[in-house]
């Protein structure tokens, strides 16, 4: 090759690597646009987050984790909404329920405008919910144990929508009230809505509409509504930006708010450009036990002798660096709205722990997944089962691995940590009601070899209960009973610490059954 | 002899093409189970149910045969299948990555390679001075670090410290361009610390093959010829000794540029650049089947195509090569 040639091609080379890049990389998506309305100017407050992708923000093409649920209910309304206490009126500002629990009556607000300013109304509730039986969203509240519920749905006026259900069921409420209202005149041609990621199709009746989206960046940009029917959007306009270190690009302005390592707390605290605000604990650690593969594991005593055997606050310290609450027994955790306080509590005690297993020795095998922390965890079990006469021995798989093998019924014990404590106290049952199908629920898995009738008979009751205050005494009831038998073990539940500069914005707010501020719309808007 | 190539070459393919389908298939874990979920995360997870209907939409509800003639079908047709997790069409989700992963691979291997082959001529030139020492030890140093920590290093220093760089990205977000020029300087600006890494550790490896390649040329009897007909130092080791010694500097080359796909993972990591070696990472940890089938199809053909190329080169370089 000669020398022209060998520089020919090289020029080529450069060429076509810039050209590649300048098309494709910086394609820009398209760009939507705002019924009636002038937001291109003042727009004072911009709050940027953490990005990254977590999928086209519709409801049927957002990936499975919370943050690409935050951002699809940023742009859909729901009839009802989490607020800091309980559900709050919404799109619905009023409801009833009949008194046999089968019919749910809303009221919605007039005058909502869909971001394309259409004016929603109550055939869009309807065709919503049809639409959702038909072509399941990413997050699906209306099915119970895997199948539908809802008997039919009626209009009653422009303004009520009355929903039969199959039968009565105390999280009903909850469920139909989360499901994201989207426009009939947009989504009833569509018939493969897994596969629409036009920006021009995104049109909801929430607070922000998504301007930009870049899949490859992991970058969000929303813009306030403006004529949102309800509260009034504080942040005008909220960015999410691909960011390599948190910390860095918190102290150098480019991001708002971020999760504070449990090791740079001091950082923070007591600096008043800072504010800190601690998160309820509604993620955590849980030990499943098989007693089927390992009918040792049947025996309350050797139940309870590792839970006497586990130092729960030698964890919290090593492993989570003191962010973290030492779990409920009981299950519903410390910041739950229906947690039992009164429930029975193991302390780490070894020689209680020996006294239970009564000279006996058990080899244990303690699935985990490959990381850090679980590997940390299950060193520090193993060191204290070796004073009761437990030989632990940990295999760790990557995390998908863990989830099929529990799935399976494929251990002895298993470490599996998940979110989600904070949801309806119906989790009892989907985590210890043998009555369900196995993998009716989330995080859950019904424990093998394991039935307890009492425990069965109240996770039934406490579904149909309406009244609340009974059902809430079944549920403390239940958490007594679970904490006696402790079929799984919770271990901690962790913390987390939201730091952000109060002279730039003040309003983040946690909702009562979420741990992380910025995936609640109400942290955005006025209150 | 053509059509024998050809045959060959379509062999290896269709091979590939079905290891591509076995190999994510046969890791264990499920692309719908979702039971536990990083800290601090929320995962939502299916019922039996809906498990079924999502396995019927994607087609894995079929018997593995069905799928892999359909599999088959599709290639034949151009298409690599719908991303389960991703939810996008997967060639459009690997073409949207593909220019970030070249760019930074070939940039960084003309800044790596230019610096690393001229001071591998030097010190194999000066081999045993001071020069030579000196760079022999610090290149070693160099290539032996991984990658990633010498980003982390320029992230605090050049990017946060001094704030001379972006802290990450490919571009800046939700950027509205006045011209081209400017989206070229962007994209260059946000580029340069992750070139610049991974463009250091190949200086490492680009010196220390042309270092040893250049040593045993050097050693010929004709460069003796060269240095007594009195010709220029710089044409001697740059035109006569370098172009004897490129062969395996060109191996090394197209094998870097065959990894361009996968081999940036961690400095993508490090500067949350968008490239296809992060993406590759997060399919396999979701068992997105198409997408990894897609992403592995990809790899494939970059290395044939480099492979092939090589080949090219090489007979240029030296005619004795059939």
């Amino acid at each position: 090759m000669t020398k022209s040639h060998k520089s020919k091609l090289l020029i080529l080379f450069m060429l076509a690597a810039i050209v590649l890049n300048i098309t494709s990389c910086g394609s820009k998506p398209q760009q939507n646009t705002v019924a009636g309305s002038d937001e291109q100017k003042d727009f004072p407050l911009i709050i940027r987050l953490e990005g990254g992708d977590w999928g086209f923000p519709s409801p049927f093409a957002h990936y499975s984790r919370g943050p690409g649920m935050a951002k699809m209910r940023l742009i859909y309304d729901s009839l009802l909404e989490k607020g800091e206490k309980g559900l709050i009126p919404w799109l619905a500002k009023s409801w009833s329920i009949s008194p046999d629990g089968r019919e749910y009556t809303f009221v919605l607000n007039s005058q909502v405008k869909w971001h394309d300013g259409e004016i929603l109304s109550a055939e869009d509730v309807k065709f919503s919910f049809e639409y959702f039986l038909k072509h399941p969203p990413v997050s699906n509240s209306l099915l119970i144990d895997g199948k539908p519920f809802i008997e039919k749905i009626d209009i009653i006026d422009e303004n009520q929508v009355k929903i039969t259900v199959s039968e009565p069921n105390s999280t009903i409420l909850d469920r139909l009230g989360i499901v994201r209202i989207i426009p009939k005149h947009i989504w009833e041609t569509i018939d493969d809505p897994k596969k629409v990621t036009d920006l021009d199709k995104l049109v909801g009746c929430g607070p922000y509409i998504l301007t930009d989206y870049s899949q490859e960046q992991g970058a969000y940009r929303f813009q306030a509504f403006k004529d949102y029917w309800g509260p009034k959007p504080l942040v005008d306009i909220i960015e999410f930006v691909p960011v390599s270190d948190p910390v860095l690009a918190f102290e150098k302005g480019e991001i708002d708010l971020i999760k504070v390592p449990e090791d740079l707390m001091t950082r923070y605290l007591g600096n008043e450009e800072y504010k800190l605000l601690k998160s309820p604990a509604f993620w955590g650690y849980k030990l499943m036990f098989n007693m089927e593969k390992k009918p040792e594991l049947a025996d309350i005593a050797v139940r309870k002798a590792i839970a006497h055997a586990i130092n729960v606050n030698e964890l919290i310290e090593k492993v989570a660096r003191g962010a973290a609450v030492p779990a409920s027994p009981g299950y519903l955790p410390i910041d739950h709205i229906w947690h039992n306080p009164d429930v029975t509590k193991y302390e780490f005690d070894l020689e209680k722990a020996k006294a239970l297993l009564n000279n006996r020795t058990l080899d244990l095998v303690l699935l985990i997944a490959d990381d850090q922390k679980e590997a940390r965890i299950a060193e520090l079990l193993k060191i204290n089962f070796a004073k009761v006469g437990i030989n632990l021995k940990a295999q760790a798989v990557d995390m998908k691995t863990r989830d099929s093998m529990v799935k399976e019924q494929n251990y002895e014990l298993a470490l599996i940590g998940h979110g989600g404590w904070g949801q309806d106290a119906d989790i009892l049952r989907e985590n210890y009601g043998v009555i369900v199908a196995k993998d009716s629920s989330p995080s859950s898995n019904v424990i093998p070899g394991y039935s307890n009738p009492k425990i069965n008979e109240l996770c039934i009751k406490q579904l149909t209960e309406l009244d609340e205050e009974s059902r809430k005494a079944m549920i403390m009831e239940l958490q007594k009973i679970i904490s006696d038998e402790i079929p799984l073990l919770p271990l901690y539940n962790t913390v987390e610490y939201a730091v952000f500069r109060p002279q730039k914005y003040d309003g983040w707010v946690h909702v009562f059954d979420h741990h992380e501020v910025t995936h609640n719309k109400l942290s955005y808007l006025e209150r | 002899m053509v059509y024998r190539k050809i045959l060959k070459l379509l062999m290896t393919f269709f091979v590939i093409i079905t290891l591509n389908f076995c190999l994510p298939r046969l890791m264990p874990g499920d692309p719908f189970y979702f039971l536990s979920s990083e800290q601090g995360e929320i995962t939502i997870s299916y019922s039996d149910e809906e498990i079924q209907r999502q396995r019927a939409y994607y087609g894995l509800d079929k018997p593995i045969m069905v799928q892999y003639g359909r599999y088959l079908k599709s290639m034949a047709k151009g298409d690599l299948g719908y991303s389960i997790y991703f939810n996008n069409d997967v060639w459009t989700i690997i073409k949207n990555r593909i220019p970030w992963s070249i760019s930074l691979v070939f940039l960084s291997m003309i800044i790596g390679g230019f610096f690393g082959i001229i001071l591998g001529c030097l010190s194999a030139w000066q081999r045993n001075g001071l020069l030579d020492k000196i760079l022999y030890s610090t290149m070693v140093f160099v290539s032996e670090i991984p990658p990633f920590l010498i980003g982390i290093l320029f992230l605090f220093y050049l990017a946060a410290h001094w704030g001379l760089f972006p802290l990450s990205g490919g571009m800046t977000p939700f950027a509205d361009y006045a011209s081209w020029t400017d989206r070229i300087f962007d994209i260059a600006y946000h580029g340069i610390l992750p070139v610049i890494t991974l463009g250091v550790v190949q200086m490492g490896d680009f010196f220390l093959i042309s270092r040893s390649s250049m040593i045993a040329v050097m050693n010929k009897d004709y460069m003796t010829t060269a240095r007594a007909k009195g010709i220029a130092t710089c044409r001697i080791l740059f035109r006569h000794a370098l172009s004897n010694a490129a062969l395996p500097i060109i191996t090394r080359m197209f094998n870097g540029l065959g990894q361009a796909v996968g081999g940036t993972v961690l400095v993508e990591n490090v500067f949350n650049y968008p490239g296809l070696g992060l993406l590759m990472r997060q399919a396999v940890l979701v068992r997105d089947y198409p997408l990894i089938q897609g992403i592995f199809l990809t790899i494939t053909l970059f290395v044939l195509i480099m492979n092939f190329m090589a080949d090219i080169v090489y007979k240029k370089f030296d005619p004795r090569i059939v």
